[in-house]
Parts: C-alpha cells; sequence; structure tokens
C-alpha cells in the first residue's frame, strides 16, 4: 500500500506543472477529505492555556511578550499536523495543508494553528500570533460552506471547515498551493 | 547654534582650494568634510606638525586610514598615491567611501566602499552619489604589509589635483618586525539566508540570465564571492539553507529520492556546485590568506529533512534520516571534506507555527527532549572514528543554564545571547575544557553609532573567553540603502552591482572589524610573554576604562527564574552592566589598545 503510495507521489511529482482550474479541482477535493479528516477536537487542544493567556498581555518593556511565551501541546499538534501533511500529499504538486482556529476568548480573532513546508498562505501575515479574521474564513466558520479563494496572484486556497464531535465547525484547513512554486521563496 | 558653528569650523579640514587631508579608519566624515558627530574623538587630522602621516603597524597585516579630498569649488579632481620605494612588497589598494542618507539622522554616513584603482579620477560633487553642493570625498585606503616585507620605514605620497593646483601629503609607514598569526583568534560570523536575496541585488546579472540565474555558474560564483569577502576580512559566512517550515533550497541539500526504506540521495549535482569550492577551499585560491575549506558549515538538517515529519516518532523517521546523513558522511569522506564542522542546527521557532518545538532560542524545558532525540540520530547515522566532523550546534538564550547540564554530551557547538551570558562567568572555559564550541550572537552596531561600537563584540568574544561571535545578518541592506539608508544594522557587505562588479564590495564597518580581530590576533599570541591576565586588564583599561571584573556583573537574582517566566525586560535590567560597558566606547577606544599591542609586540610595556 505504502509503496504504492509513494510511487503515485513520485509519478506526481514529474507531472508538467498543472493548470489553474486542475490545481484547484484537486485542492477542492483534499479540502472535502480535510473536513472528514481532520479532528476537530484535537484541534482545540493544540495552543495551551497559558499561551492564550499571553496573546492578551501587553508589556511596554517587552513588545515580544506574547510570541515568547507562545506554547503547544505537542501530542495533539502532532495527531493534526501529521494529518495535515497526509492530505497535502493527495496533491499532484507542492501543496500546503493549514489550519487556523479562532482564538478562545478573543472574538473576531483568528489563528493559524500549524504550517507546513512550502510555508504558503493567502491569508497569514507573516510572524503575527493572532489576526483579525479574513472574511473569507469568517464565512467557512459560519456557513461551513467548502470555497475556493484566489485573492493573491499565482495562488490557489481551498478553505474547508473542520468538525468536532459536537458537530462545530471549530477550525478552518487551507489547502493551498502556486500555479508557479518558487523553489527558493520562504527558505529563510 | 553658536556651538554647532564652532564645531563645524573645527572638524571641517582644510580652507585651501583643493586640499588633500588623512584621517584614522575611526573617524568617518560627510561629504561636506564635517567628521560625523558620533567619530569627533577620532577627527583630528593624522598629519604632525611637519605635515606627515604617520603609521605604524605588524607584518600579515593590514594598517588603514582615510583620505579625504577637497575642492573648494565644482570640478574635476583626481587622487593617487604611490610609494617612494618602488621595489616594496607593500600594496595600497583604495575605496571610495559611498554617503548613504541615512533617514533616521537625516544625515550621510559614508559605508559600503567601491574599490577604485588609482589615480582615481572623477568630479566633485560625485555624479553618482548625487549630493548637492558635495565638497569632499573620503576614500578607504588599506595598505597590506606581507609576512615577508622588511622592517622599516616605507615612505610615499599621496596626491589629489584640482581646482588648477596639486596637493600631496607625505605617508610614512614603520612595519615593525612582529607578525601577525595566521590563524584569527575570534571567529567573527556573518550569517545569512536562503540565496533569493541574490537575485534581488544584482538585477543586472539576474536579467542577462533569465531564467538561468540559479542554475548558472555565475549564481554560484557570486555564492562563493560573499565566501571570499569575509574570509578576507578575518571572517566566517554562514547561509542557512532551510525555511522555518522546513523547506530546503535545491542548492543548499541533495536532492532526494524514496520514502521510508527506500528514501536515498538521488543527486549531489547543486550541492557539490555550492559546496565543493568552499569544502576543499578552491573558492579561496589566490586570496591573500590562501585556499582554505572554510571551517564551519550549515547542514540542511530541520525537522522535516531529510526525514519527512509525517514519520516523527515512527521508525520511518529514524530510518529515513540515518540512511540520508549516513550517505552524507560518506560523500563528505570521499570527498575529503574533513577540515570543515558541519552543524546539524534547528533554527525553527513555535511562534512561526510549522513545528511544535523551538529548535532556536529554546524556552521550554519540554523542548529539551528533541535535541536529545536528534543527537541519538545523528550519532546512529555517522560511523564511529568517522573523520567528517559533525557538531550539533544549538543557540540558546533564555534556557542556557538549564542546557549547559541537560545537553552536556548532546550539544557540543553553543552560540550563546551575550545577555545572559553575562550571568555565567565559569561557562566558556568550563566548556571548552569539555571539547564544546563557544560562540556568541547579536546584531550588527548601525553606521549612525560611533565607528568604535563595531568593535565591542569582538573584543566582548575575546575578553569573555569565547572563539566566535554570530551577526545574525549580514547581508540584507534594506530596500534603498544608496539613497535612503535605514542605518545598516544588517548589512556589513553591499551588492556591487550599482558598480557594475558582479560580487559584494565590502564597507567601512568590515573594514574597522577586520583590522580589530587582526590586533586582538596580535594581542593574544603575545601571552607567551605577558600573563593573560594582565593583557585582559590592560585592554580592559585603555579600551573604556574597565577592569575585567566589570565584564563579569555579580550573577542576579533573575537568572534562577524558570526560563519560561523572563521576559525581555527582566534580561534587559539584569545585564545593563555590559550594556553600559558598550555605551563607554567610543571612535577613540580601539586606537589605544592598538598603540598599546603594537608596543607590547615591539617589546615595550
Amino acid at each position: 500500500m505504502m509503496r504504492a503510495f509513494v510511487t503515485f507521489v513520485l509519478f506526481a511529482a514529474c507531472l508538467p506543472a498543472e493548470t489553474p482550474s486542475e490545481i484547484a479541482r484537486q485542492l477542492d477535493e483534499i479540502g472535502r477529505v480535510a473536513t472528514v479528516m481532520v479532528d476537530g477536537d484535537a484541534a482545540k487542544r493544540i495552543v495551551t492555556k497559558r499561551a492564550l493567556e499571553s496573546f492578551r498581555k501587553v508589556d511596554p518593556k517587552d513588545p515580544w511578550v506574547a510570541s515568547d511565551n507562545f506554547d503547544v501541546n505537542h501530542e495533539p499538534y502532532i495527531q493534526v499536523k501529521k494529518t495535515l501533511i497526509r492530505l497535502s500529499k493527495l496533491a499532484s504538486f507542492p501543496c500546503d495543508v493549514n489550519l487556523w482556529s479562532p482564538v478562545e476568548g478573543m472574538p473576531g480573532r483568528i489563528q493559524i494553528v500549524i504550517r507546513n513546508v512550502h510555508e504558503m498562505s493567502q491569508f497569514w501575515s507573516w510572524g503575527v500570533l493572532h489576526q483579525d479574521t479574513p472574511p473569507r474564513l469568517k464565512a467557512v466558520l459560519e456557513t461551513g460552506k467548502r470555497v475556493t479563494v484566489t485573492d493573491r496572484p499565482d495562488m490557489i486556497s481551498v478553505l474547508a471547515p473542520v468538525y468536532d464531535s459536537l458537530g462545530d465547525v471549530v477550525a478552518v484547513a487551507e489547502a493551498v498551493a502556486q500555479e508557479k512554486p518558487n523553489p527558493r521563496e520562504n527558505v529563510k | 547654534m553658536r556651538a554647532l558653528i564652532f564645531l563645524s569650523c573645527i572638524f571641517a579640514f582644510g580652507l585651501r582650494a583643493a586640499d588633500l587631508e588623512a584621517y584614522s579608519e575611526f573617524a568617518r566624515l560627510d561629504p561636506f568634510g564635517v567628521v560625523i558627530e558620533a567619530d569627533r574623538p577620532a577627527g583630528q587630522p593624522l598629519s604632525g606638525p611637519n605635515g606627515v602621516v604617520a603609521l605604524r603597524g605588524a607584518r600579515g597585516g593590514y594598517v588603514s586610514f582615510r583620505l579625504a579630498a577637497r575642492l573648494s569649488k565644482p570640478g574635476p579632481y583626481s587622487v593617487t598615491f604611490a610609494w617612494n620605494t618602488p621595489a616594496t612588497n607593500l600594496t595600497a589598494e583604495a575605496f571610495r567611501e559611498w554617503f548613504h542618507y541615512t533617514e533616521p539622522k537625516n544625515s550621510y554616513y559614508p559605508d559600503a566602499l567601491a574599490p577604485v584603482k588609482l589615480p582615481y579620477r572623477s568630479q566633485l560633487p560625485e555624479p553618482d552619489n548625487r549630493i548637492e553642493k558635495q565638497t569632499v570625498q573620503t576614500f578607504w585606503v588599506d595598505i597590506w604589509i606581507p609576512r615577508d616585507t622588511a622592517p622599516g620605514v616605507y615612505r610615499g605620497e599621496a596626491r589629489i589635483e584640482g581646482d588648477g593646483k596639486k596637493v600631496s601629503r607625505r605617508i610614512e609607514l614603520q612595519v615593525l618586525p612582529a607578525s601577525i598569526p595566521e590563524k584569527e583568534i575570534v571567529a567573527i560570523d556573518h550569517n545569512s539566508y536562503g540565496s533569493e536575496w541574490l537575485s534581488s541585488q544584482y538585477p543586472k546579472l539576474r536579467q542577462r540570465l533569465g531564467e538561468k540565474f540559479f542554475a548558472s555558474d555565475e549564481f554560484f560564483g557570486l555564492i562563493h564571492s560573499y565566501h571570499r569577502i569575509f574570509y578576507e576580512h578575518l571572517g566566517v559566512f554562514h547561509q542557512l539553507g532551510y525555511g522555518h517550515g522546513g523547506k530546503v533550497g535545491p542548492e543548499f541539500a541533495p536532492e532526494l529520492d524514496g520514502s521510508g526504506r527506500t528514501k536515498r540521495i538521488k543527486s549531489w549535482s547543486l550541492y557539490d556546485r555550492h559546496y565543493g569550492p568552499l569544502l576543499d577551499g578552491s573558492a579561496f585560491a589566490g586570496t591573500r590568506r590562501g585556499a582554505q575549506p572554510i571551517p564551519f558549515v550549515y547542514l540542511p538538517i530541520n525537522p522535516e529533512w531529510p526525514a519527512s515529519f509525517l514519520w516523527w516518532g515512527e521508525p520511518g523517521y529514524e530510518t529515513e534520516f540515518v540512511n540520508v546523513v549516513r550517505e552524507m558522511e560518506q560523500h563528505f569522506r570521499d570527498k575529503g571534506w574533513t577540515k570543515t564542522a558541519f552543524e546539524m542546527f534547528f533554527n525553527h521557532k513555535k511562534r512561526y507555527k510549522a513545528f511544535p518545538w523551538d529548535g532556536d532560542e529554546t524556552r521550554f524545558p519540554n523542548d529539551n527532549r528533541y535535541f536529545a532525540e536528534y543527537a541519538r540520530l545523528l550519532k546512529k547515522a555517522v560511523p564511529p572514528g568517522s573523520q567528517v566532523h559533525f557538531r550539533f550546534r544549538s543557540d540558546s538564550s533564555w534556557m542556557m543554564g538549564q542546557q549547559f547540564k541537560e545537553l552536556a554530551g548532546v550539544i557540543d557547538f553553543w552560540v550563546l545571547g551575550g545577555s545572559e551570558l553575562s550571568w555565567y562567568k565559569e561557562v566558556p572555559a568550563m566548556l571548552r575544557a569539555r571539547g564544546d564550541i563557544v560562540w556568541m550572537y547579536g546584531g550588527t552596531p548601525e553606521v549612525t553609532e560611533s565607528s568604535g561600537a563595531i568593535t565591542f563584540a569582538p573584543f566582548q568574544t575575546w575578553i569573555w573567553g569565547a572563539e566566535g561571535f554570530v551577526r545574525w545578518l549580514t547581508v540584507s541592506p534594506g530596500a534603498d540603502p544608496w539613497f535612503r539608508f535605514g542605518g545598516g544594522d544588517t548589512v556589513l557587505a553591499y551588492s556591487g552591482d550599482r558598480f557594475a562588479i558582479d560580487g559584494p564590495i565590502p564597507s567601512v564597518r568590515l573594514k574597522l572589524q577586520r583590522n580589530c580581530v587582526q590586533d586582538l590576533t596580535l594581542l593574544d599570541s603575545l601571552k607567551t610573554r605577558k600573563p593573560f591576565e594582565e593583557l585582559r586588564a590592560g585592554a580592559a583599561s585603555r579600551y573604556n576604562s574597565s577592569r575585567y571584573e566589570d565584564w563579569w556583573p555579580p550573577r542576579p537574582a533573575a537568572a534562577d527564574l524558570p526560563p519560561y517566566e523572563m521576559t525581555n525586560a527582566t534580561i534587559a535590567e539584569n545585564s545593563k552592566p555590559v550594556k553600559d560597558l558598550a555605551a563607554r566606547v567610543d571612535a577613540q577606544s580601539w586606537e589605544k589598545v592598538r598603540v598599546w599591542i603594537l608596543q607590547l609586540a615591539v617589546g615595550g610595556k
């Protein structure tokens, strides 16, 4: 089974660049699977309570107080990250699947919780811990409907809802790829 | 205002028409002939009452000074320098100082050094620097004294022609019998990230080569030229080749193939083009220091390479890691790359959301277990007794106290935050005694600070008994360094693209740093004649009127806080004594130390 999987991945990697519509189609499929496969309860347990409390800390003498105290519970983090990596391997092109979740106790704020190897995202501003919820992500959290986003040139994302055991949308998976991947981008 | 006019009169040189004056390397001038405020302690011209500029230096090193050419009105001019003794093997190299308009201070500062051939002919204002009413152009002059130069006094003459006149300045260089050891006593490291920045800093080359840029010989030549410039300035150059999510740049790692037990190295092609000439030393052929392999290099190893994080904690992770790293060791051994320390170093931080632990500046004790696991994997991959030198490097700050103990035998290359290290006087000697390498890390002083500020890190490294200092980023000049400069705290070598040079050009600060390192190297070599403690104390008192004890303030109670409860404010408050020492350094500080070192070197006290 594994050999077949690897063979597929290697074969796929050798294929010429896909058209934007094919990229969007594959990302949509990944998003559909992500909704089923990503464990929303585990996702909610990733960021530690202490880290969440530090989000609200403001220290004029220490502008990095929140970042320095960012921490995660390793077990759920690794569990969910592995799922996201597996999902990205469904694509025949370089692809990341990121996890976003609302910040508990900070209405209107959202955080990227897990990123992946190519560091692609249409929504993350590099280095921020949390940010205002972009309307596209907000819509998915509110409606549970999967959407394709092409707001940034050369980048295609599919946003898919992630559910917990109560049936609530608790996070969003962003499956993202570039039409022309740059092998040196984000090597820094 | 009156004081300002007074100072300007004092520090603006020459009231004649065309004029040429020499200044200390630590006295930077603006394009109107005024010594910039931060350097005024060193601002007197070098020429004595007889008009002669007297210089002194040891063999195997550089002597540097600054020539300032002044015209009373716009027009053409030329500057030249020649030895009066034709047979001398001394060489003089001149660099035109670029005046960067620096926004935060609304002033001009010289820093980038464009190499020029003498005689240099141009006009004032210099057309490309575009400074209205520029009356002065300054030149950095390096005199290289080869080791086989006969001691004695060598005479030369610098000359300006302009305003219809010729003005000369006599230069006398006393070459001392002393020689500077070939191996520098502290490794000043210049860090960088990836390679994409080269395409933006060399737009002409990029345009000429188009899509072939990153696969071209010129691209690899550019990378090698950065290594060369830092090597020639007694430094080291590091390039980190992966991102916070584990993406590896194509030329920073061998190409892999397969997965799990079939994962193997598919191709060394780009890696060898990149690193081969650096690791066998051929990239440095023709340099003054000779062809030597680079002493240090980052490996591409990170949590996502060579093993996929998908398999973390499973047998596949160990298999992928061990098999690939074992192949790497074999390749390095086959190539004879046994003079370089290959560093396994983790740069990621959990705040950047790609991995669950901090590889860099670890703050949470729970993360130490990952280091232990990677040490185990590396040990399994590298055959016992391998001639290839692998080092496990950690850049440590918050937790260094715990990590020195918990990661003994795991980490053997420490790069330490200077603020926290000030609490651990015994640590550099303790770590070195167990065979570990000890460096420190930090930033780079901006051009707006005193010219002496660049000497602080090398001196602190030496006086603390560490072996190196990493300047975390040194090739990033900002969006427009030439006309809207931000201050330069992340650049010491600029792109030569503006001057039609396909390679980097040095800076004033890089050369000041080089000269400081060569002085320190000479000073350290004198411990065969004088107790090291006396050398340390003598240098500290001349540098900034400090005592050696001042460099290791009493350990504060805050040092015993759990690392995750410390704040940057806590650290700043409790490392203030050392920061105060830095604040006491001015543009004359290092010159005082140098004069003493040269006296000692010729047998004085």
